[in-house]
């Protein structure tokens, strides 16, 4: 099986290709990105430092000049933190699905406690969203948490707004975390919409759907900026947790996500089981990439079986109110993916040109407009 | 010396199978799903929780076995239940479902010997008689049921020194004034009560720091304090949050 | 099989979970054939000491159970109520106890003054060792040894050296005990987060 001759992506990965060296195109993209923020340099940081001036030129005579989104995981913790080192004055937003454990709610704590940063949570119907979940999970499709990242931005926005608040800082990091493959994970308000249409049974009334319309009314009426502080600055991971836990006793949970229960669900059995998608090679790749580990060691970590919290199982089962032999016969039906189902994806495409200026504005992550806007389906 | 510790205990209420909040009884925000919840209370390992349905106990309609069920399955600590119990079989289906305590509070009013019939049957200690109050418009206290929407007028002391004659082992005192305010629990009342009662007095309705706790206990004579607002969310007018006091926090204002 | 005993009163759903929770199967025995198949009783017990003695008898469990304890020597462990059963006797009844460990249970009202300790007993309180025993094994890795108690009587044993765990409400009072196979805990291991799970499994291990 090919593998890249850099990172450790293979063939099994959607619209991979290899260069004449071996090396794949996401590892091209990362390159790309790189050169582009000028990150972990000091043209890069620089870049940052003006963005921040023009955060705080904005935000003066409110009470907030950012938003944000928490989930009690190292990247969003850490970014508090350096908000606060900035001298900036952050809202911090949680959208709270239902699902979390008692590490995140801790961690969420414990930092915003330190920091004296004030909490603003959307809480959505614990009924609904189990039937969304449920929708997706009976639709055959590897997004199951599409849901759950989809309502956050859209809390995001929606806590800036409230606040007039004009930017969201987010602890996305593609050093650390790669560029996730489109077609392992898409997500838009259509797509959630036709799926939940089409398998779910309750009204959806308190999820928080961006449609196209409210897509365009934050990025072109209200005009809030999404940046992305850690496409600038050098920014390791385990260097963040380890700061973290000795500042505030913030506590890691082995493995990226597992504060919350369906994202622990979505990678450790549901993705690798039905899909042989194991998203832990997103972040090992880039750790290989920014040589904090060997390809080897990575391959071998990556051999070994993803951690699962005990009755995790049960506990989704019950949620979802299905049977022992109803879930066993969905998790081997055969894969779907958001090419199945109506999306915006399309109409992104067309759009492509609009999506680029946007991004040059920050107005959307340019990641968002490389993956969703293109027509290879990266 | 003794070293029992007094009880902190998550107050959490259901509206129909979600949990919210109120304030003074009246406006509710929405908390989140139920079991979950109780999870998340169970890895932090607090000392007890209590739910109270308050649709059951407006409706008067029979307690939700379902999600009590699910519940009794997530936690390793005691529980206690109230919302509309009024029949003696659903008392002992919930103890079976795994439930320790009972809590009753309109039902008393209508019918004080049922609070006799359950302890009779299961002893006093699962037994919980509940006594929401509220000062008049002259100051007095009065007793409300039916999840504060009906008034019954008659004075908290007295109801908690017949309860306790009746047979509960233990009171839930709410004082409905200082719900959902974060401005401290009633030491007043609290005092009173528990100064002329034998059984263990939990106060509830107010706490928004672990100092209210503290004084509630020390001032109050409470040997056990409910918390509501201030374990799901992260401060007055903020965002919900689930947490609990740290043991330090509590042992330091228990001390 | 750890087998628990449905006489009608306990907590039983609960004791299971745990069980299930650390990984020991546990079968419910409602009859003088599930108890025969035990080789090892949890003895639950929540309520009065009267309606309990009454219960197991009308239940035809009495000799199945005496036989257990006495003659094979299963190890037995009697939680709460379950453990003043044990007892030979309850100033809360009048129907004798099973006798397996010469103790008493009296009454915590007279003994105390009852403003300043509510009865019933109820919340979390320290246990301390008193005597050694596997039950009690791993304790001293917990910063404290906490459980849940809820009891309006205790039991005081005629020989201290059945007293394993010692804890003080007012007075102090055993609140484990133990006479060869037969063991009493007075607190809820079940309802006793971590602690209680490091009890039941030291029991499952015996």
């Amino acid at each position: 099986m090919t593998a890249c001759s850099r990172c450790i992506y293979d063939e099994r990965v959607p619209s991979i290709s290899f260069d004449e060296h071996g090396v794949c195109n996401y590892c091209a993209m990362v390159d790309d990105l790189k050169r582009q923020y000028s990150t972990a340099t000091p043209a890069g940081e620089a870049k940052l430092a003006a963005i921040v001036e023009q955060i705080k030129k904005d935000g003066k005579g409110r009470k907030y000049d950012c938003v944000v989104g928490v989930s009690g995981g190292t990247d969003s913790s850490y970014m508090l933190y350096k908000a606060i080192e900035w001298g900036l004055r952050p809202l911090a937003a949680h959208y709270d699905n239902t699902w979390n454990s008692a590490i995140a709610t801790e961690n969420i704590k414990k930092v915003l406690k330190k920091l004296k940063v004030d909490l603003f949570t959307y809480v959505v119907d614990n009924k609904e969203i189990d039937d969304i979940f449920k929708s997706f999970f009976l639709a055959d499709v590897p997004e199951i948490d599409g849901p759950t990242d989809l309502a956050l931005a859209e809390v995001l926005y929606r806590a800036a707004s409230k606040h007039g608040v004009r930017y969201i800082l987010e602890g996305h990091s593609f050093m650390t975390e790669g560029v996730a493959p489109l077609a392992n994970i898409y997500f838009d308000g259509k797509y959630i919409r036709s799926v939940h249409a089409m398998f779910g049974r309750l009204p959806m009334k308190t999820y928080p759907l961006m449609d196209f319309a409210a897509f365009m009314k934050w990025i072109l009426l209200k005009r809030i900026r999404k940046i992305r502080p850690f496409w600038y600055m050098a920014y390791n991971k385990e260097d963040a947790r380890a700061f973290l836990e000795k500042d505030c006793d913030w506590v890691y949970y082995s493995g990226h996500h597992l504060e919350n229960r369906m994202t622990a669900f979505n990678h450790s059995y549901y993705l690798p089981g039905k899909f042989g998608i194991d998203l832990r090679n997103l972040s090992l790749s880039a750790s290989v990439r920014s040589g904090q580990l060997s390809r080897q060691e990575a391959l071998q970590r990556y051999s070994e079986p993803p951690h699962m919290e005990d009755d995790l199982l049960e506990y989704f089962r019950k949620r979802l109110n299905l049977s022992d032999e109803e879930f066993e016969r969905v998790m081997r039906r055969p894969p779907k993916s958001y090419l199945d189902y109506p999306t915006y994806k399309s109409l992104f495409e067309k759009l492509r040109p609009f999506f680029y200026v946007m991004a040059k504005m920050n107005l959307v992550p340019m990641s968002f407009y490389i993956k969703y806007t293109s027509k290879t389906g990266i | 010396m003794t070293m029992l510790r007094p009880r902190v205990i998550p107050c959490l209420l259901l509206n129909d199978e979600s949990l919210v909040k109120t304030v003074k009884f009246g406006a509710y925000t929405y908390i989140g799903d139920p079991v979950n919840t109780v999870r998340i209370f169970n890895e932090l390992e607090v000392d007890e929780l209590a739910f109270l349905d308050i649709t059951a106990s407006r409706q008067s309609r029979r307690p939700n076995f379902k999600i009590l069920e699910d519940i009794a399955n997530e936690c390793f600590m005691p529980l206690a239940y109230g919302g509309g119990i009024c029949d003696i079989d659903d008392v002992g289906k919930i103890f079976g479902i795994g439930f320790e305590k009972v809590v009753i509070n309109s039902h008393a009013i209508r019918n004080p010997a049922f609070i006799t019939q359950v302890a009779d049957k299961y002893g006093s200690q699962s037994v919980i008689g509940s006594i929401d109050a509220r000062k008049n418009l002259w100051g007095r206290y009065e007793v409300f049921t039916h999840g504060g929407t009906s008034k019954d007028s008659r004075n908290p002391l007295e109801w908690a020194q017949e309860l306790e004659r009746l047979g509960a082992g233990e009171l839930l005192l709410t004082s409905m004034d200082q719900d959902g305010t974060w401005a401290g629990y009633d030491i007043k009342l609290t005092q009173s009560v528990t100064s002329k009662v034998n059984v263990p007095v939990i106060a509830n309705g107010g706490a928004g720091t672990v100092r209210h706790i503290g004084d509630v206990v020390k001032k109050g004579g409470a040997s056990a304090a409910a918390v509501g607002s201030i374990v799901v969310f992260q401060g007055k007018g903020l965002g919900v949050l689930v947490s609990f006091p740290s043991k330090q926090e509590l042992k330091d204002c228990l001390a | 099989m750890l087998t628990v005993v449905d006489y009608g009163m306990g907590n039983l759903g609960s004791i299971v979970n745990m069980f299930r929770k650390i990984g020991v199967q546990t079968v419910v025995a409602v009859d003088p054939a599930g108890i025969e198949r035990a080789d090892k009783i949890l003895l639950p017990g929540v309520g009065a000491f009267d309606t309990a003695m009454a219960r197991i008898e009308q239940q035809g469990l009495l000799e199945s159970l005496n036989h257990k304890a006495l003659v094979e020597k299963v190890p037995i462990l009697g939680i709460c109520l379950g453990m003043q059963l044990l007892t030979e006797s309850s100033e809360e009844g009048t129907l004798p106890g099973l006798g397996w460990i010469p103790a008493r249970t009296l009454a915590f009202k007279g003994r105390l003054d009852t403003m300043r300790y509510k009865v019933p007993h109820m919340g979390w309180n320290t246990v301390e060792k008193h005597t050694e025993s596997p039950l009690t094994a791993g304790f001293e890795s917990f910063e404290e040894q906490r459980f849940y108690f809820v009891h309006s009587y205790f039991v005081q044993c005629d020989d201290d050296r059945h007293s394993i765990l010692k804890t003080a409400y007012g007075l102090r009072f055993d609140s484990a005990i133990r006479n060869g196979n037969v063991y009493g805990a007075q607190f809820h291991p079940e309802k006793s987060h971590a602690f209680g799970m490091q009890l039941f499994r030291n029991f499952a291990r015996l």
